[in-house]
């Protein structure tokens, strides 16, 4: 009977209770998004790391990969010795370089990542074929860079590798085949990028960057722990940064506490906007019934029969309005998410707004305890209303 | 002690190259009596020479990724990065060195990044950039303009997030609002009732309600711009802090606050003017029975 | 034999806007089981005040009450409002029923709070909506009844726990005379089948039905 009780008096007043339940639920959608918004781009990130099953990453000292434009030197030598080492079941190099392709008479600039085929972590073959480990003729096209070269797979194209402002010519051209269309896991939206393997990659790139990687991808072995490893690699190689997933993931936070902070104060808002409607509404609510529940209290209803029933009233109004609001929460996620995303040099894969079981059902189990918290003070008023007093003021 | 210099070997610089510039931690432990044949002249960040606990004459080694060894340090200037909001978000720390030791340290002798271009007066930046693309090879030459907006391109982005949330925010401020005068002006229902039965026009009662709903938004606007001055003031005190910047992070203009007053003393009327319809629309019997 | 109430020197005095009342003075009064006792007098006599120190509702400044047998300073509230629930059945002058039930529901509501099982609770609703003439009406909102419909489901609801004693506060008050005549009859009618009654009222008519009239002024018994 209680529960319908409550339904009922809450419909008493359909007006007041249908804003109040618009409330709730928009708080709960910017709590909703908060929550997803505070770890999310992290648990994207994460994700995105280990998605081709890469665990380590080593780059220049000081820096993350492709955070700037440094390289390692003796690639080839440091490859072996990663390859080498108890712990790393695989690791692969890359360069990154900028390259062009003569169109009429424009040039158009492409991204190169040279890689090592048997071991690259950057992209997914998508049609065609694979490069094998020591092509030079071949290339592989990212759906942008196809899009835009207007190219497909056994067409030709001729790569025109750093130019040489001095001489007003390009220090080295290379014709190559198209062999398969791929997709590049950490580029930007429509960033043109292709594959070609490392040793051409390096030619393009200048004498400056013979023998140069911009990063090595390293998987462990089953048994052994990422983190283990990578402190075990440090400790051999301390000129260079050995970064697990882990770590990158630290760095990525710290970069974006900021989202972080806004989404932890704008989340505690919505919390307080829920307890200030549903407390308001609440209160009123006891004033309005006070004779009520006077009367109540009168023919034997105990204070914690009273508690429950405006407790409950409460709760039904924060699980209603909370349940709107994740519908509503899941919509503007996408919208605010399709805002985010738009970050200029970010992953087209990343998302800010993901989902975690762990903090969704503290959130929700939060959103319960708010609207709890809200209804016991009205509640405790209610229970304790002064039987002879309330009734003598109620009298006509 | 600290002290903040003037690096004037900077200042002059048209040609820039950056590069990773490391400089250790272990380095800090072999401060060394200056050797000044092979001895660089550095300065260094502020907040670093904070962390580092460096002084001007102070030694350090520095070092690069591309470098084979350590180069012996001086420590020339501590200065102050202009506040730059792209960077606060990185901790890295900053330091300056004359070009042509950076370019050494990086082993890329004859190599740069930008060249800045000073163009003379009356030239055009985009008409220059059009000609110049068309005749160098290689370069990509771009107005300030075009640069700064591209490079602003996140503060966009940031900027119609907050934008986005602040619709998310005004809607829910509506909603409760709305609410609240509507339980305020329900409150009033026994009062209603009695003044209508004493023969006060549905009019004057409407207006005595809106009236009464204008002074309590009102009062509430006045007293959320209070707060928001408040929290703007701790919002900027502690990023200010946080990232050691004097950047302004919330900025409460009068334009801002007057549209929040303007806004919310609005809708507070709004609110309290349908709830006052409503109420003078029922019948005063039905009021005081329902107040009863 | 124990009388089911006795009341020996009981003051109340209350503050109300900022003034000391001194509602009831020195009342001494006992009241047999069975017995169908009228409590009359002006506005602001006492009257309803005696009535909610009698049902434990408010404790009085000075003096005891006894219900059945229970001296009632001595009993927290839990036990009180326990005592209320199980042994005595209040009727307020604006019946006070929950007006989201309907009159069934209402009813049912005391039994409920008592923990009496569902089906006993419905059986048990049946006797007393017919008891009170109000089967027909019984699914209906309280919203939905006329001011008599509504005390006639109040009376019922006070009757749910089966008390000893039932006390009304003027619950003709609000009734047209037609209408109270109905409740009246209720009155006797439940005064002939042993149930002890104390009834506040300004209704003569009431209390030339009741067994014996008490007359209170300024606060004390005139007569």
């Amino acid at each position: 009977m209680s529960w319908r009780r409550a339904v009922r008096d809450l419909l008493r007043h359909r007006v007041r209770t249908a804003l109040s339940l618009l409330g709730v639920a928009i708080a709960t959608a910017l709590l909703l998004d908060m929550v997803l918004l505070s770890g999310g781009i992290e648990r994207s990130f994460g994700r995105l790391l280990v998605s081709r099953g890469y665990q380590l990453r080593v780059s220049p000292r000081g820096t993350l990969p492709f955070d700037t434009d440094a390289t390692l030197d003796s690639a080839g030598q440091l490859l072996a010795a990663l390859r080498a080492e108890p712990g790393v079941a695989r690791a692969g190099a890359v360069l990154g370089t900028t390259a062009f392709v003569r169109r009429r008479q424009a040039l158009t600039p492409l991204v190169v990542y040279g890689v090592t085929p048997e071991a690259q972590g950057i992209y997914q073959l998508d049609r065609g074929r694979d490069l094998a480990p020591t092509d030079t003729t071949s290339v592989l096209l990212g759906t942008p860079s196809a899009r835009r070269l207007g190219l497909g797979i056994g067409d030709t194209l001729r790569l025109v590798g750093r130019l040489d402002p001095r001489v007003a010519a390009a220090a080295v051209t290379r014709l190559v085949t198209v062999r398969g269309l791929a997709r590049f896991v950490y580029d930007a939206k429509d960033q043109p990028s292709v594959a070609v393997t490392l040793r051409l990659a390096q030619r393009l790139a200048g004498p400056a960057a013979v023998n140069r990687a911009s990063l090595f991808m390293m998987q462990t072995t089953s048994g052994a722990r990422a983190d283990s490893v990578a402190a075990q690699l440090r400790r051999k190689y301390p000129a260079v940064s050995i970064n697990s997933v882990a770590d990158m993931v630290a760095q990525f936070r710290l970069r974006l506490s900021y989202f972080r902070q806004l989404s932890l104060i704008l989340g505690s808002i919505s919390l307080v906007v829920t307890v200030l409607l549903v407390g308001t509404l609440l209160s009123i609510a006891v004033n309005e019934r006070i004779g009520e529940i006077a009367a109540l209290r009168a023919i034997g209803i105990a204070r914690s029969s009273i508690l429950r029933q405006v407790v409950l009233e409460g709760l039904l109004l924060t699980v209603t309005g909370g349940t709107l609001g994740v519908g509503l929460g899941i919509g503007t996620a996408r919208w605010l998410d399709a805002i985010l995303t738009s970050f200029p040099g970010l992953p087209a894969a990343i998302s800010f707004f993901v989902p975690d079981a762990r903090q969704l059902s503290t959130a929700a189990i939060t959103l319960l305890i708010t609207g709890v918290l809200a209804g016991l003070l009205p509640a405790s008023r209610a229970a304790s209303t002064p039987i002879a007093a309330t009734l003598r003021n109620d009298a006509p | 002690m600290k002290r903040t210099v003037k690096p004037p070997f900077l200042v002059a610089i048209g040609i820039t190259l950056s590069a990773t510039c490391l400089v250790p931690a272990r380095a800090f432990a072999q401060l060394r009596p200056p050797a000044p044949d092979s001895t660089i002249g550095i300065a260094v960040q502020r907040r670093f020479a904070e962390a580092a606990r460096l002084r001007v004459g102070d030694t350090v080694q520095v070092s690069s990724a591309e470098a084979a060894g350590w180069r012996m340090a001086l420590i020339v200037a501590v200065y102050e990065p202009l506040p730059d909001p792209s960077s606060i978000m990185r901790r890295d720390y900053q330091v300056r060195l004359h070009l042509s030791d950076l370019a050494t340290l990086v082993r890329q002798p004859d190599r740069v990044d930008r060249i800045g271009i000073v163009l003379r007066p009356g030239i055009d930046p985009d008409t220059a950039a059009t000609r110049l693309n068309r005749t160098a090879f290689g370069y990509d030459v771009s107005p300030s303009r075009a640069i700064a907006s591209q490079s602003s391109m996140t503060f966009v982005v940031v900027s119609r997030f907050h934008r986005a949330i602040a619709v998310i925010s005004v809607l829910a401020s509506t909603v409760f609002l709305l609410c609240l005068m509507l339980l305020k002006v329900e409150e009033r229902r026994r009062d209603v009732a009695m003044l209508r039965f004493t023969g006060i026009s549905r009019r004057t009662v409407f207006i005595a309600l809106v009236f009464e709903a204008a002074i309590i938004a009102l009062a509430g606007s006045m007293i959320g711009a209070g707060i928001a001055v408040a929290a703007s003031a701790a919002v900027n005190a502690y990023y200010q802090r946080a990232f050691e910047t004097s950047l302004i992070f919330s900025q409460l203009t009068s334009t801002t606050m007057l549209f929040a007053l303007a806004l919310s003393v609005l809708l507070g009327l709004a609110a309290g003017a349908l709830a006052a319809w409503r109420m003078v629309r029922t019948a005063p019997v039905e009021l005081w029975s329902r107040a009863a | 034999m124990m009388p089911v109430i006795l009341a020996r020197n009981v003051d109340k005095q209350y503050r109300l806007a900022k003034q000391d009342i001194h509602a009831v003075r020195g009342v001494s009064l006992s009241v047999a089981t069975g017995e169908y006792l009228a409590v009359v007098g002006p506005s602001g006599s006492g009257k309803s005040t005696l009535l909610t120190l009698l049902g434990g509702l408010d404790q009085p400044s000075a003096g005891s009450i006894a219900l059945l047998g229970q001296e009632l300073g001595g009993l927290s509230d839990r036990a009180l409002t326990r005592l209320r629930l199980e042994r005595v059945g209040f009727v307020f002058q604006r019946f006070h029923l929950l007006p989201v039930l309907t009159a069934s529901e209402n009813i049912e509501l005391p039994m409920a709070e008592r923990r009496v099982p569902r089906a006993e609770r419905r059986v048990r609703t049946r006797e007393l909506l017919d008891y009170v003439a109000m089967s027909h009406r019984a699914d209906h909102r309280a919203t939905q009844l006329s001011g008599g419909e509504m005390q006639r489901v109040a009376i019922a609801r006070a009757l749910a726990n089966q008390p000893a004693i039932l006390l009304a506060d003027e619950p003709t008050g609000e009734l047209d005379a037609a209408t109270g005549r109905e409740i009246l009859a209720l009155f006797r009618r439940l005064h002939g089948d042993g149930l002890t009654l104390v009834v506040v009222t300004h209704d003569d008519r009431l209390a030339a039905d009741a067994q014996r009239v008490i007359h209170m002024l300024d606060g004390r018994i005139a007569g």
